[in-house]
């Protein structure tokens, strides 16, 4: 019994000890795998190259869309966003030009950072914006203001039943940005 | 007759004296009791370490220690406590009891146990002289996060040393359990009637096989963008700091796991005990156990709500992880269905189970709280969380430890310890632990975050709170560490069954349990739960 018991002990252990090698493999495996997920997954992708229907892909026609322009400050800070319009007649597959107005009523150096959304929310994904001050902070002086323009173009492939449009922005502070820094 | 006589194989008494005894130990009495001693040490170098930290919080601004030391004392009192004291703790009482428990002459690799106990006593070492390197010890939290474990000056390598040496020191001792309860059950003790201890403890020596190799993986690559040029969570150099996240969490969450679950297997053998019942749907109890343990390698990211994951992986992190509080509900249900009509008597380890259950559940509901992703964007990185992982740390697996040393105490030593000392420390204990903790909950909600030397003002009274009940607390273990010492000498001499409502193994044995028990495999009956109904053979020496 004694000896065969230790046998069967022994190959338990070696087996056991296996299962520590490869968990210690699977520690350093994880560094690749993680990059493929990311990879597969986009997680980590910053930029993406992007196109629009124009190339010939779809056979979606023109239509006209609703474009409706909407700012929001949240409370308590100094900025002022003006929209060109509250609401515009555009096209698919046109380059729009909107000149939005920002200023900073304080007496503070602010920085802020605008956050684009749409409604619905799955137009999110027709609205290409080619230029927006949303893209950066944006650093104010005191009293300062600046006219941005922003481009977007909205996709051909907009669903049809996406009659309009709202782009709201959200302006936000960025905190420990402001006076002082550059 | 006299032939007969001497050709029994006699056991060989033999039990060395003085350091030797201890040096070399082999025997899994002598190596538990090490185990055990050193954990309540480290338990109170932890304690100081802790009572810094709220000597600190009793008043806003900075009085004793400057940012860079706060921060090494919250590390290194983390540190401790779970790697030097919590863990080798619930491994001494598996070598003290599992043994006894099953129906085996020993653990199976004594050799090896004694090289598993005498590493922690020189990582320990690394850890505190850590503190004398230029640049102290490390800073990061006992999470040692990358970046910040990347830059940080020569007690970071202490550090990541010593942890592989714990490793390697829990690594060898959880394959001695498993090997211990695979192979050397006595007959009559199958898998599905041995104790809720012995599943308990085999699930977690699984769990640290598992993911020890992995923390020992995330440190060795610190180790490597520290000193030898590469750059695995150096942004700068292309590596990507979140992953050290996801590799230490990996790790992370089934370690937490590790130190609950033998908490449950101690409780599972208490509560029936005092409520004179056998344990409410034992093998619900096995499934439940065996559930959390796979289901705890699901959940790592709940850790990581706010490094930017994308929505879908925060769902299915936050399902997860409310999953597990599934088997966990399953098993607080079997305690106290255990407890229904039972004729419960309330000694100490009976109050210290049943403080368990009460203060286990409410950090479980702080845990489910803190799983739903959008209410832990607010609460990450706040008191909210210390509160919750105390509930489950102190009140959960401290307060089983100290359960199971009242309860098998009296068969380690052969004496009772003093119950009204050992009732005095759990109502002071239970007492001071809530007005530590409790307020937590509180300054986490509103906004305090953890690991800070300073805070707003507003935050004073409830931290004034927690210091006072900090001390308290810390005063009443020495309640414990008197009865303990008082009772080794002067305690009245146990009976053979000091506990009416005790019907596992080890109570067969004599009390105190003899060096050598089980030298021959006992003939077992057994019910579930590791119940003995009649037991034949099973010498001793
Ligand atoms: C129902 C079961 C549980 C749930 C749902 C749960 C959930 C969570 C969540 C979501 C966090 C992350 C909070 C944050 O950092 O923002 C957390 C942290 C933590 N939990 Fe739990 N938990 C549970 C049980 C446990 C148990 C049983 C233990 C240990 C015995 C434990 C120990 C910890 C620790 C130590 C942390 C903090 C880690 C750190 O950041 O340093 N939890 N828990
Ligand atoms: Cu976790």
């Amino acid at each position: 019994m004694a000896e065969a018991g230790r046998a069967a002990n022994t190959v338990l252990l070696r087996r056991l000890l296996l299962v520590v090698l490869l968990m210690f493999g699977f520690a350093w495996g994880l560094i690749p795998l993680y990059r493929v997920i990311c990879e597969v997954s986009g997680l980590n992708r910053v930029v993406a190259a992007d196109r629009l229907a124009d190339d010939g892909s779809t056979t979606a026609a023109v239509r006209p869309v609703q474009l409706v322009l909407d700012t929001m400050v949240q409370p308590g800070l100094p900025w002022q966003v003006l929209p060109p319009a509250r609401q515009l007649q555009v096209r698919t597959g046109q380059f729009i030009q909107l000149q939005y107005t920002l200023r900073n009523n304080s007496r503070q150096a602010v920085v802020g950072q605008a956050i684009p959304h749409y409604l619905p929310a799955e137009a999110a994904a027709y609205v290409k914006k080619l230029e927006c001050f949303c893209f950066r902070q944006q650093v104010f002086q005191p009293g300062e203001t600046r006219h941005f323009p922003v481009v977007l173009v909205i996709d051909r492939r907009l669903p049809a039943e996406i009659g309009s449009i709202t782009l709201s922005y959200s302006v936000f502070d960025v905190p420990g940005q402001g006076e002082g820094r550059p | 007759m006299v032939m007969a006589h001497t050709a029994d194989p006699q056991p060989v008494v033999h039990k060395p004296h003085g350091w030797r005894r201890w040096l070399f130990a082999t025997n899994h009495k002598d190596i538990g009791t090490l185990y055990l001693w050193f954990a309540f040490c480290m338990f109170l170098v932890g304690g100081v370490l802790a009572l810094c930290i709220r000597t600190e919080l009793f008043r806003p601004g900075l009085q004793f220690f400057q940012p860079a030391l706060f921060n090494q004392l919250t590390t290194l009192h983390g540190l401790i406590m779970v790697f030097g004291a919590i863990m080798p703790a619930f491994t001494g009482l598996a070598n003290w009891m599992l043994p006894l428990m099953l129906g085996a002459p020993d653990m199976a690799f004594a050799r090896m146990n004694n090289w598993s106990f005498w590493l922690l006593p020189p990582a320990m070492a690394l850890l505190l002289l850590s503190f004398l390197v230029p640049g102290g010890a490390a800073a990061t939290g006992w999470t040692l996060y990358a970046p910040l474990s990347v830059q940080l000056g020569m007690g970071m390598d202490l550090t990541i040393f010593a942890i592989h040496i714990l490793g390697v020191s829990s690594i060898m001792g959880a394959i001695n359990i498993v090997v211990t309860i695979i192979n050397l059950r006595a007959p009559g003790m199958p898998m599905m009637r041995m104790p809720m201890f012995a599943w308990a403890s085999l699930i977690t020596a699984y769990l640290i096989i598992a993911v020890m190799p992995v923390l020992a993986g995330a440190v060795t690559m610190v180790l490597t963008d520290r000193h030898f040029g590469t750059h695995f969570f150096n942004a700068a150099g292309g590596g990507d700091p979140i992953l050290y996240q996801h590799v230490f969490w990996f790790f992370g969450h089934p370690e937490v796991y590790i130190m609950a679950l033998p908490a449950f297997g101690i409780v599972s053998q208490v509560i029936p005990t005092f409520a004179r019942k056998p344990l409410f749907g034992y093998t619900s109890m096995v499934y439940a156990t065996s559930s959390i343990g796979v289901l705890s390698f699901m959940v790592w990211a709940h850790h990581m709500f706010v490094t930017g994951m994308p929505a879908t992986a925060q769902l299915f992190f936050m399902y997860a992880t409310m999953l597990i509080a599934v088997p966990t509900g399953v098993k607080v249900f079997n305690w106290i269905a255990t407890m229904w009509e039972g004729s419960m008597s309330f000694e100490t380890p009976m109050l210290f189970a049943i403080g368990f259950i009460l203060l286990f559940t409410i950090g479980g509901l702080s845990g489910v709280t803190l799983s739903v992703a959008a209410v832990d964007v607010q609460l990450h990185g706040s008191y909210y969380v210390v509160a919750h992982f105390h509930y489950v740390l102190v009140a959960g697996a401290l307060f089983s430890l100290f359960a199971a040393v009242y309860y098998w105490f009296p068969k380690m030593t052969g004496r009772m310890y003093g119950e009204r000392l050992g009732k005095l420390h759990f109502w002071w204990s239970l007492l001071w632990f809530n007005v530590t903790f409790f307020p937590m909950h509180f300054l986490g909600l509103a906004g305090m975050p953890r690991r800070i030397p300073d805070y707003a003002l507003q935050f004073t009274t409830f931290n004034q709170i927690a210091s006072v009940g900090a001390f308290m607390f810390g005063l009443g273990q020495l309640i414990f560490l008197f009865n303990i010492l008082h009772s080794l000498r002067h305690g009245k001499t146990a009976p053979q069954q000091p506990w009416e409502g005790a019907n596992t193994l080890e109570w067969r044995l004599p009390t105190p349990a003899p060096y050598h028990s089980f030298h021959e495999a006992p003939e077992l009956e057994t019910a579930e739960n590791g119940v003995v109904l009649d037991m034949r053979g099973g010498k001793h020496g």
